[in-house]
Protein backbone atom coordinates (compact mmCIF):
# COMPACT_ATOMS: atom_id res chain seq x y z
CA UNK A 1 0.00 0.00 0.00
CA UNK A 2 1.51 3.36 -1.38
CA UNK A 3 0.96 6.36 0.06
CA UNK A 4 -1.72 8.71 -0.93
CA UNK A 5 -0.82 11.98 -2.57
CA UNK A 6 -2.84 14.96 -5.10
CA UNK A 7 -0.97 15.03 -8.38
CA UNK A 8 -1.58 18.33 -9.76
CA UNK A 9 -1.02 19.07 -13.12
CA UNK A 10 -0.86 22.07 -15.26
CA UNK A 11 -0.31 22.13 -18.61
CA UNK A 12 0.62 25.93 -20.17
CA UNK A 13 2.87 27.90 -22.35
CA UNK A 14 7.02 26.92 -21.99
CA UNK A 15 7.52 30.60 -21.56
CA UNK A 16 5.84 30.46 -17.85
CA UNK A 17 8.04 27.46 -17.11
CA UNK A 18 10.06 29.51 -14.32
CA UNK A 19 7.25 31.95 -13.17
CA UNK A 20 4.72 28.70 -12.28
CA UNK A 21 7.88 26.60 -11.01
CA UNK A 22 8.92 29.93 -9.07
CA UNK A 23 4.90 29.20 -7.89
CA UNK A 24 5.23 25.80 -6.93
CA UNK A 25 8.06 26.20 -5.11
CA UNK A 26 6.83 29.02 -2.68
CA UNK A 27 3.85 26.89 -1.76
CA UNK A 28 5.95 24.28 -0.13
CA UNK A 29 5.80 21.22 -2.70
CA UNK A 30 8.59 19.19 -2.34
CA UNK A 31 9.14 19.13 -5.77
CA UNK A 32 7.38 18.73 -9.61
CA UNK A 33 8.23 17.10 -12.69
CA UNK A 34 8.26 19.11 -16.26
CA UNK A 35 7.40 18.02 -19.53
CA UNK A 36 7.69 18.98 -23.01
CA UNK A 37 4.67 18.70 -24.40
CA UNK A 38 1.85 19.90 -27.17
CA UNK A 39 -1.49 19.32 -28.23
CA UNK A 40 -4.93 21.20 -29.02
CA UNK A 41 -7.20 23.51 -27.24
CA UNK A 42 -9.19 26.64 -27.09
CA UNK A 43 -6.29 28.06 -28.64
CA UNK A 44 -5.68 26.03 -31.25
CA UNK A 45 -3.28 23.40 -31.96
CA UNK A 46 0.08 24.28 -30.31
CA UNK A 47 3.50 22.19 -30.59
CA UNK A 48 2.69 20.94 -33.18
CA UNK A 49 6.57 19.71 -33.38
CA UNK A 50 7.85 21.84 -36.30
CA UNK A 51 10.89 23.44 -35.46
CA UNK A 52 9.48 26.71 -34.43
CA UNK A 53 11.10 30.30 -34.23
CA UNK A 54 10.86 30.98 -30.79
CA UNK A 55 9.43 29.47 -27.69
CA UNK A 56 6.07 31.12 -27.77
CA UNK A 57 4.25 28.18 -29.64
CA UNK A 58 5.82 25.36 -27.04
CA UNK A 59 4.07 23.85 -24.13
CA UNK A 60 4.80 22.42 -20.75
CA UNK A 61 3.28 20.00 -18.30
CA UNK A 62 3.89 20.34 -14.54
CA UNK A 63 2.55 17.45 -12.55
CA UNK A 64 3.54 18.02 -8.51
CA UNK A 65 3.04 15.65 -5.70
CA UNK A 66 1.12 16.94 -2.71
CA UNK A 67 0.47 15.47 0.25
CA UNK A 68 -1.93 17.87 1.33
CA UNK A 69 -4.67 18.87 -1.62
CA UNK A 70 -4.56 22.56 0.33
CA UNK A 71 -1.22 22.94 -1.58
CA UNK A 72 -1.98 21.41 -4.85
CA UNK A 73 -5.06 24.20 -4.42
CA UNK A 74 -3.23 26.93 -3.48
CA UNK A 75 -0.70 26.45 -6.40
CA UNK A 76 -3.64 25.85 -8.81
CA UNK A 77 -5.56 29.13 -7.58
CA UNK A 78 -2.18 31.41 -8.10
CA UNK A 79 -1.19 30.26 -11.80
CA UNK A 80 -4.94 30.45 -13.06
CA UNK A 81 -5.36 33.99 -11.22
CA UNK A 82 -2.38 34.78 -12.61
CA UNK A 83 -1.82 33.80 -16.22
CA UNK A 84 -4.87 31.73 -17.57
CA UNK A 85 -6.67 35.18 -18.74
CA UNK A 86 -3.52 35.85 -21.34
CA UNK A 87 -1.91 32.46 -21.28
CA UNK A 88 -3.00 28.97 -22.35
CA UNK A 89 -3.37 26.52 -19.79
CA UNK A 90 -5.04 24.38 -17.92
CA UNK A 91 -5.29 22.48 -14.57
CA UNK A 92 -6.33 19.27 -12.79
CA UNK A 93 -6.00 17.34 -9.92
CA UNK A 94 -6.31 13.63 -9.07
CA UNK A 95 -5.52 11.22 -6.65
CA UNK A 96 -2.25 9.06 -6.60
CA UNK A 97 -0.73 6.46 -4.52
CA UNK A 98 3.22 7.15 -4.55
CA UNK A 99 5.06 3.86 -3.97
CA UNK A 100 8.38 4.46 -4.15
CA UNK A 101 10.10 7.72 -3.01
CA UNK A 102 12.13 8.40 0.15
CA UNK A 103 11.83 12.04 0.71
CA UNK A 104 8.38 12.07 0.11
CA UNK A 105 7.06 9.18 2.27
CA UNK A 106 9.87 9.53 4.82
CA UNK A 107 12.11 7.46 5.83
CA UNK A 108 10.06 4.37 6.87
CA UNK A 109 9.31 4.33 3.03
CA UNK A 110 5.44 4.23 2.12
CA UNK B 1 16.61 56.92 -66.82
CA UNK B 2 19.97 55.20 -66.35
CA UNK B 3 19.51 55.37 -62.71
CA UNK B 4 16.68 53.18 -62.44
CA UNK B 5 17.52 51.02 -65.05
CA UNK B 6 21.17 50.41 -63.47
CA UNK B 7 18.92 50.29 -59.89
CA UNK B 8 16.72 47.31 -61.72
CA UNK B 9 19.42 45.30 -62.73
CA UNK B 10 20.80 44.91 -59.26
CA UNK B 11 17.72 44.56 -58.06
CA UNK B 12 17.06 41.59 -60.13
CA UNK B 13 20.45 40.00 -60.02
CA UNK B 14 19.21 40.00 -55.59
CA UNK B 15 15.99 38.28 -56.57
CA UNK B 16 18.45 35.09 -57.73
CA UNK B 17 20.49 35.06 -54.13
CA UNK B 18 20.88 31.92 -52.92
CA UNK B 19 19.40 33.72 -49.82
CA UNK B 20 16.19 34.45 -51.40
CA UNK B 21 16.09 31.03 -52.94
CA UNK B 22 15.96 29.07 -50.10
CA UNK B 23 13.85 31.44 -48.76
CA UNK B 24 11.11 30.74 -51.19
CA UNK B 25 12.08 27.02 -51.38
CA UNK B 26 11.15 27.17 -47.71
CA UNK B 27 7.57 28.53 -48.25
CA UNK B 28 6.98 26.10 -51.57
CA UNK B 29 7.74 23.23 -49.75
CA UNK B 30 6.01 23.80 -46.45
CA UNK B 31 2.77 24.91 -48.87
CA UNK B 32 3.06 21.67 -50.67
CA UNK B 33 2.49 20.20 -47.23
CA UNK B 34 5.59 18.50 -47.60
CA UNK B 35 6.88 16.45 -44.16
CA UNK B 36 10.51 17.85 -43.87
CA UNK B 37 11.48 18.86 -40.46
CA UNK B 38 14.29 20.21 -39.43
CA UNK B 39 15.11 20.08 -35.74
CA UNK B 40 14.32 22.92 -33.35
CA UNK B 41 18.06 22.02 -32.27
CA UNK B 42 19.52 22.72 -35.27
CA UNK B 43 17.70 25.75 -36.00
CA UNK B 44 18.47 27.06 -32.66
CA UNK B 45 22.18 26.30 -33.58
CA UNK B 46 22.46 27.88 -36.48
CA UNK B 47 20.93 31.09 -34.80
CA UNK B 48 23.66 30.97 -32.43
CA UNK B 49 26.51 30.49 -34.97
CA UNK B 50 25.56 33.52 -37.23
CA UNK B 51 25.02 35.73 -34.38
CA UNK B 52 28.02 34.88 -32.80
CA UNK B 53 29.87 35.51 -36.04
CA UNK B 54 28.32 38.57 -36.08
CA UNK B 55 29.36 39.65 -33.01
CA UNK B 56 32.61 38.60 -33.37
CA UNK B 57 33.63 40.49 -36.53
CA UNK B 58 32.05 43.58 -35.08
CA UNK B 59 34.27 43.13 -31.85
CA UNK B 60 37.24 42.80 -33.88
CA UNK B 61 35.89 45.99 -35.65
CA UNK B 62 35.32 47.88 -32.70
CA UNK B 63 38.83 46.91 -31.24
CA UNK B 64 40.47 48.93 -34.47
CA UNK B 65 38.51 51.44 -35.19
CA UNK B 66 37.21 54.93 -33.28
CA UNK B 67 34.24 54.53 -31.30
CA UNK B 68 33.23 57.84 -32.24
CA UNK B 69 31.93 56.79 -35.85
CA UNK B 70 30.20 54.33 -34.49
CA UNK B 71 28.19 57.11 -32.07
CA UNK B 72 25.87 58.60 -34.35
CA UNK B 73 24.93 55.24 -36.25
CA UNK B 74 23.67 53.85 -32.58
CA UNK B 75 21.74 56.90 -31.69
CA UNK B 76 19.99 56.72 -35.10
CA UNK B 77 19.22 53.07 -34.41
CA UNK B 78 17.78 53.62 -30.94
CA UNK B 79 15.56 56.54 -32.43
CA UNK B 80 14.21 54.35 -35.34
CA UNK B 81 13.44 51.55 -33.19
CA UNK B 82 11.34 54.39 -30.61
CA UNK B 83 10.06 55.83 -33.96
CA UNK B 84 8.83 52.33 -35.12
CA UNK B 85 6.27 52.16 -32.41
CA UNK B 86 4.96 55.30 -32.52
CA UNK B 87 4.42 55.06 -35.91
CA UNK B 88 2.64 52.04 -35.32
CA UNK B 89 0.68 53.82 -32.43
CA UNK B 90 -0.86 56.55 -34.59
CA UNK B 91 -1.43 54.06 -37.60
CA UNK B 92 -2.15 50.43 -36.83
CA UNK B 93 -3.76 51.18 -33.40
CA UNK B 94 -5.98 53.66 -34.85
CA UNK B 95 -7.39 51.37 -37.83
CA UNK B 96 -10.79 49.72 -36.89
CA UNK B 97 -11.24 46.45 -35.22
CA UNK B 98 -7.53 46.65 -33.84
CA UNK B 99 -6.72 46.61 -30.21
CA UNK B 100 -4.39 49.14 -28.86
CA UNK B 101 -1.99 46.37 -27.07
CA UNK B 102 -2.04 44.21 -29.93
CA UNK B 103 -0.90 46.60 -32.00
CA UNK B 104 1.70 47.77 -29.97
CA UNK B 105 2.89 44.23 -29.89
CA UNK B 106 3.14 44.23 -33.28
CA UNK B 107 4.83 47.45 -33.54
CA UNK B 108 8.01 46.45 -31.24
CA UNK B 109 8.21 43.51 -32.78
CA UNK B 110 8.89 45.55 -36.64
CA UNK B 111 10.82 47.53 -34.31
CA UNK B 112 13.18 45.06 -33.21
CA UNK B 113 15.53 43.54 -34.66
CA UNK B 114 15.63 39.88 -36.58
CA UNK B 115 18.77 37.74 -36.27
CA UNK B 116 18.13 36.07 -39.41
CA UNK B 117 17.53 39.14 -41.67
CA UNK B 118 20.98 40.63 -40.61
CA UNK B 119 22.52 37.46 -41.73
CA UNK B 120 21.19 37.75 -44.67
CA UNK B 121 22.37 41.15 -45.52
CA UNK B 122 25.86 40.87 -44.45
CA UNK B 123 25.92 38.05 -46.50
CA UNK B 124 24.72 40.11 -50.03
CA UNK B 125 26.90 42.90 -48.86
CA UNK B 126 30.32 40.24 -48.99
CA UNK B 127 29.01 38.33 -51.54
CA UNK B 128 29.21 41.16 -53.85
CA UNK B 129 32.37 42.83 -52.26
CA UNK B 130 30.57 46.00 -51.35
CA UNK B 131 32.49 47.20 -48.01
CA UNK B 132 30.44 48.28 -44.73
CA UNK B 133 31.69 49.02 -41.49
CA UNK B 134 31.76 45.31 -39.70
CA UNK B 135 30.74 47.13 -36.15
CA UNK B 136 27.51 47.63 -38.02
CA UNK B 137 25.95 44.11 -36.79
CA UNK B 138 26.19 45.98 -33.34
CA UNK B 139 23.86 48.44 -33.75
CA UNK B 140 21.54 45.26 -33.02
CA UNK B 141 20.89 46.05 -29.85
CA UNK B 142 20.08 49.81 -30.12
CA UNK B 143 17.20 49.31 -32.31
CA UNK B 144 16.23 46.14 -30.35
CA UNK B 145 16.07 47.13 -26.93
CA UNK B 146 14.37 50.40 -27.51
CA UNK B 147 11.74 49.02 -29.78
CA UNK B 148 10.56 46.22 -27.67
CA UNK B 149 10.88 48.69 -24.25
CA UNK B 150 9.02 51.42 -26.08
CA UNK B 151 6.43 48.85 -26.89
CA UNK B 152 5.95 47.36 -23.72
CA UNK B 153 5.89 50.67 -22.01
CA UNK B 154 3.00 52.07 -23.77
CA UNK B 155 1.21 49.11 -23.77
CA UNK B 156 1.05 48.87 -19.99
CA UNK B 157 0.12 52.93 -19.75
CA UNK B 158 -2.87 52.00 -21.81
CA UNK B 159 -4.26 48.82 -20.26
CA UNK B 160 -3.84 50.43 -16.72
CA UNK B 161 -5.84 53.62 -18.45
CA UNK B 162 -7.96 50.44 -19.83
CA UNK B 163 -8.33 49.22 -16.23
CA UNK B 164 -8.96 52.51 -14.40
CA UNK B 165 -11.83 52.87 -17.22
CA UNK B 166 -13.65 49.63 -16.37
CA UNK B 167 -12.29 48.64 -13.18
CA UNK B 168 -15.79 47.31 -12.60
CA UNK B 169 -16.08 45.30 -15.97
CA UNK B 170 -12.87 43.95 -15.42
CA UNK B 171 -13.83 42.72 -11.58
CA UNK B 172 -16.66 40.83 -12.94
CA UNK B 173 -15.02 39.73 -15.91
CA UNK B 174 -12.27 37.81 -14.02
CA UNK B 175 -14.38 36.25 -11.49
CA UNK B 176 -15.91 34.28 -14.15
CA UNK B 177 -12.87 33.73 -16.68
CA UNK B 178 -11.15 31.93 -13.02
CA UNK B 179 -13.69 29.98 -12.30
CA UNK B 180 -13.56 28.76 -15.96
CA UNK B 181 -9.83 28.73 -16.42
CA UNK B 182 -9.56 27.11 -12.99
CA UNK B 183 -11.42 24.08 -14.44
CA UNK B 184 -12.16 21.23 -12.34
CA UNK B 185 -9.45 22.73 -9.37
CA UNK B 186 -11.40 26.36 -8.84
CA UNK B 187 -14.66 24.38 -9.05
CA UNK B 188 -14.31 22.60 -5.83
CA UNK B 189 -12.23 25.04 -4.09
CA UNK B 190 -15.51 27.39 -4.27
CA UNK B 191 -17.70 25.41 -2.67
CA UNK B 192 -15.35 24.14 -0.42
CA UNK B 193 -14.83 27.86 0.86
CA UNK B 194 -11.41 27.74 2.64
CA UNK B 195 -9.92 30.42 0.44
CA UNK B 196 -10.06 33.76 1.09
CA UNK B 197 -7.31 34.77 -1.09
CA UNK B 198 -9.32 33.81 -4.19
CA UNK B 199 -11.91 36.35 -3.67
CA UNK B 200 -8.90 38.93 -2.51
CA UNK B 201 -6.78 38.14 -5.50
CA UNK B 202 -9.69 37.88 -7.65
CA UNK B 203 -10.58 41.46 -7.02
CA UNK B 204 -7.74 43.56 -6.19
CA UNK B 205 -5.21 41.70 -9.43
CA UNK B 206 -7.84 43.07 -11.69
CA UNK B 207 -5.79 41.97 -14.58
CA UNK B 208 -2.79 40.47 -13.00
CA UNK B 209 -0.83 40.00 -16.28
CA UNK B 210 -0.92 42.99 -17.42
CA UNK B 211 0.42 44.40 -14.40
CA UNK B 212 3.29 45.46 -16.57
CA UNK B 213 6.39 44.48 -16.34
CA UNK B 214 8.04 41.43 -17.40
CA UNK B 215 8.60 40.13 -13.64
CA UNK B 216 4.98 39.10 -13.72
CA UNK B 217 4.82 37.86 -10.29
CA UNK B 218 3.59 41.04 -8.45
CA UNK B 219 0.31 40.14 -9.26
CA UNK B 220 -0.65 39.59 -5.18
CA UNK B 221 0.03 43.36 -3.85
CA UNK B 222 -3.53 45.19 -4.00
CA UNK B 223 -3.96 46.43 -6.91
CA UNK B 224 -7.03 49.09 -6.47
CA UNK B 225 -4.57 51.91 -7.14
CA UNK B 226 -3.17 51.70 -10.59
CA UNK B 227 -0.34 52.88 -9.87
CA UNK B 228 2.33 50.85 -11.65
CA UNK B 229 5.04 52.62 -12.67
CA UNK B 230 6.44 49.84 -15.68
CA UNK B 231 10.17 48.71 -14.56
CA UNK B 232 12.20 49.22 -17.85
CA UNK B 233 15.17 47.71 -16.55
CA UNK B 234 13.67 43.84 -16.35
CA UNK B 235 12.28 44.89 -19.83
CA UNK B 236 16.05 45.12 -20.60
CA UNK B 237 17.55 42.64 -18.71
CA UNK B 238 15.03 40.14 -20.46
CA UNK B 239 15.96 41.33 -24.04
CA UNK B 240 20.00 40.73 -23.28
CA UNK B 241 19.24 37.39 -21.83
CA UNK B 242 17.48 36.26 -25.16
CA UNK B 243 19.56 33.74 -27.20
CA UNK B 244 19.30 36.04 -29.81
CA UNK B 245 21.47 38.89 -28.12
CA UNK B 246 23.27 36.72 -25.58
CA UNK B 247 25.33 35.19 -28.63
CA UNK B 248 25.67 38.58 -30.11
CA UNK B 249 27.26 40.30 -26.85
CA UNK B 250 29.24 37.25 -26.06
CA UNK B 251 30.73 37.59 -29.57
CA UNK B 252 31.45 41.17 -29.31
CA UNK B 253 32.76 40.73 -25.88
CA UNK B 254 35.35 37.56 -26.99
CA UNK B 255 36.03 39.95 -30.46
CA UNK B 256 36.89 42.96 -27.81
CA UNK B 257 39.03 41.36 -25.66
CA UNK B 258 40.53 38.40 -27.22
CA UNK B 259 42.04 37.28 -30.40
CA UNK B 260 39.81 35.19 -32.51
CA UNK B 261 40.46 36.05 -35.86
CA UNK B 262 41.76 32.70 -36.64
CA UNK B 263 38.97 30.77 -35.54
CA UNK B 264 36.43 33.54 -37.16
CA UNK B 265 38.37 32.75 -40.54
CA UNK B 266 38.67 29.00 -40.42
CA UNK B 267 35.50 27.95 -38.94
CA UNK B 268 32.71 30.83 -38.35
CA UNK B 269 33.60 32.41 -41.88
CA UNK B 270 33.46 30.03 -44.46
CA UNK B 271 30.47 28.17 -42.37
CA UNK B 272 28.34 31.50 -42.81
CA UNK B 273 26.47 31.25 -45.85
CA UNK B 274 25.66 27.31 -45.59
CA UNK B 275 24.21 27.76 -42.23
CA UNK B 276 22.34 30.88 -43.51
CA UNK B 277 20.52 28.79 -46.48
CA UNK B 278 19.19 26.28 -44.25
CA UNK B 279 18.01 29.20 -41.82
CA UNK B 280 16.15 30.73 -44.71
CA UNK B 281 14.70 27.12 -45.24
CA UNK B 282 13.56 27.23 -41.82
CA UNK B 283 12.03 30.79 -42.29
CA UNK B 284 10.30 30.33 -45.08
CA UNK B 285 8.74 26.94 -43.98
CA UNK B 286 7.84 28.73 -40.66
CA UNK B 287 6.19 32.02 -42.33
CA UNK B 288 3.84 29.47 -44.68
CA UNK B 289 2.72 27.40 -41.13
CA UNK B 290 2.11 31.06 -39.70
CA UNK B 291 0.00 32.44 -42.39
CA UNK B 292 -3.17 30.27 -41.10
CA UNK B 293 -2.48 32.22 -37.83
CA UNK B 294 -2.51 35.58 -39.46
CA UNK B 295 -5.85 34.87 -41.42
CA UNK B 296 -7.50 34.60 -38.01
CA UNK B 297 -6.56 38.17 -37.01
CA UNK B 298 -8.09 41.41 -39.22
CA UNK B 299 -6.29 41.93 -42.34
CA UNK B 300 -5.11 45.11 -41.47
CA UNK B 301 -2.23 42.96 -40.01
CA UNK B 302 -1.29 41.88 -43.42
CA UNK B 303 -1.16 45.44 -44.86
CA UNK B 304 0.77 46.54 -42.06
CA UNK B 305 3.34 43.88 -42.11
CA UNK B 306 3.64 44.26 -45.97
CA UNK B 307 4.46 47.65 -45.85
CA UNK B 308 5.78 48.89 -42.81
CA UNK B 309 9.45 46.35 -43.63
CA UNK B 310 10.12 48.86 -46.37
CA UNK B 311 8.60 51.97 -44.17
CA UNK B 312 10.96 51.54 -42.01
CA UNK B 313 13.56 50.36 -44.15
CA UNK B 314 13.16 54.03 -45.56
CA UNK B 315 13.67 55.83 -42.54
CA UNK B 316 16.55 54.07 -41.82
CA UNK B 317 18.28 54.66 -45.18
CA UNK B 318 17.12 58.40 -44.70
CA UNK B 319 18.99 58.14 -41.30
CA UNK B 320 21.97 56.27 -42.56
CA UNK B 321 22.53 58.63 -45.64
CA UNK B 322 23.02 61.69 -42.69
CA UNK B 323 25.32 59.76 -40.97
CA UNK B 324 26.96 59.17 -44.67
CA UNK B 325 27.51 62.84 -45.25
CA UNK B 326 28.14 63.73 -41.92
CA UNK B 327 30.67 60.75 -40.69
CA UNK B 328 31.22 59.17 -43.73
CA UNK B 329 29.09 56.16 -42.67
CA UNK B 330 29.76 54.09 -45.94
CA UNK B 331 27.10 53.27 -48.25
CA UNK B 332 27.22 49.64 -47.37
CA UNK B 333 26.59 50.34 -43.61
CA UNK B 334 23.83 52.55 -44.85
CA UNK B 335 22.79 49.60 -46.50
CA UNK B 336 22.97 47.52 -43.71
CA UNK B 337 21.01 50.04 -41.09
CA UNK B 338 18.10 50.35 -43.32
CA UNK B 339 17.98 46.48 -43.33
CA UNK B 340 18.08 46.31 -39.39
CA UNK B 341 15.55 48.91 -39.63
CA UNK B 342 13.53 46.79 -42.06
CA UNK B 343 13.61 43.50 -40.71
CA UNK B 344 11.16 42.41 -37.92
CA UNK B 345 12.07 40.17 -34.68
CA UNK B 346 11.59 36.59 -34.82
CA UNK B 347 13.90 35.11 -32.57
CA UNK B 348 14.22 37.17 -28.93
CA UNK B 349 11.56 39.41 -29.14
CA UNK B 350 8.33 37.08 -29.09
CA UNK B 351 9.08 35.75 -25.83
CA UNK B 352 9.85 39.18 -24.82
CA UNK B 353 6.50 40.92 -25.79
CA UNK B 354 4.55 37.36 -24.81
CA UNK B 355 5.77 38.04 -21.20
CA UNK B 356 5.74 41.73 -21.50
CA UNK B 357 2.08 42.47 -23.19
CA UNK B 358 0.38 39.18 -21.70
CA UNK B 359 -2.65 40.48 -23.09
CA UNK B 360 -1.71 41.09 -26.62
CA UNK B 361 -3.04 38.80 -28.75
CA UNK B 362 0.25 36.43 -29.99
CA UNK B 363 -1.09 35.23 -33.58
CA UNK B 364 -1.51 38.43 -34.75
CA UNK B 365 1.79 39.77 -33.71
CA UNK B 366 4.16 36.47 -34.65
CA UNK B 367 2.10 35.90 -37.05
CA UNK B 368 2.34 39.42 -39.01
CA UNK B 369 6.56 39.33 -38.40
CA UNK B 370 7.25 35.98 -39.49
CA UNK B 371 4.61 35.35 -41.92
CA UNK B 372 5.11 38.54 -43.95
CA UNK B 373 7.01 41.02 -42.37
CA UNK B 374 10.55 38.68 -42.49
CA UNK B 375 9.91 37.31 -45.73
CA UNK B 376 8.96 41.36 -47.20
CA UNK B 377 12.62 42.45 -45.33
CA UNK B 378 14.55 39.72 -46.84
CA UNK B 379 13.44 39.21 -49.91
CA UNK B 380 12.01 43.05 -51.31
CA UNK B 381 13.91 44.62 -48.53
CA UNK B 382 17.67 43.36 -49.17
CA UNK B 383 18.06 43.71 -52.85
CA UNK B 384 16.22 47.28 -52.35
CA UNK B 385 17.87 48.77 -50.18
CA UNK B 386 21.47 47.36 -51.25
CA UNK B 387 20.58 48.17 -54.91
CA UNK B 388 19.83 51.96 -53.65
CA UNK B 389 22.89 52.52 -51.86
CA UNK B 390 24.78 51.26 -54.43
CA UNK B 391 23.40 53.97 -56.91
CA UNK B 392 22.77 56.63 -54.28
CA UNK B 393 26.19 56.94 -53.06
Amino acid sequence: MGKIANKLVIITEKILLKKVAQIIDEAGATGYTVLETGGKGSRSVRSSGQPSVSDTNSNIKFEVLTDNRDIAEKIADRVAVEFFNNYAGISYICEAEVLYAHTFCGPDGC
Amino acid sequence: MDFLSDFLTKFGAQLQSPTLGFLLGGIVIAALGSQLAIPDAIYKFIVFMLLIKVGLKGGIAIRESNLTEMLLPALFAAAIGILIVLIASYTLAKLPGIRATDALATGGLFGAVSGSTLAAGITVLDAQGIEYEAWAGALYPFMDIPALVTAIVLASIYTSKQKRDKYHKNEEYIRTETVAAGGYASEQIVPAGGYPTIDQRGTAGGYPGERGGSSGGSSSQPGDAPSQRVKIWPIVKESLQGSALSALLLGIALGLITRPESVVESFYEPLFRGLLSILMLIMGMEAWSRINELRKVAQWYALYAAVAPLLHGFIGFGLGMVAHYATGFTPGGVALLAVIAASSSDISGPPTLRAGIPSANPSAYIGASTAVGTPVAIAIGIPLFVGLSQVMM
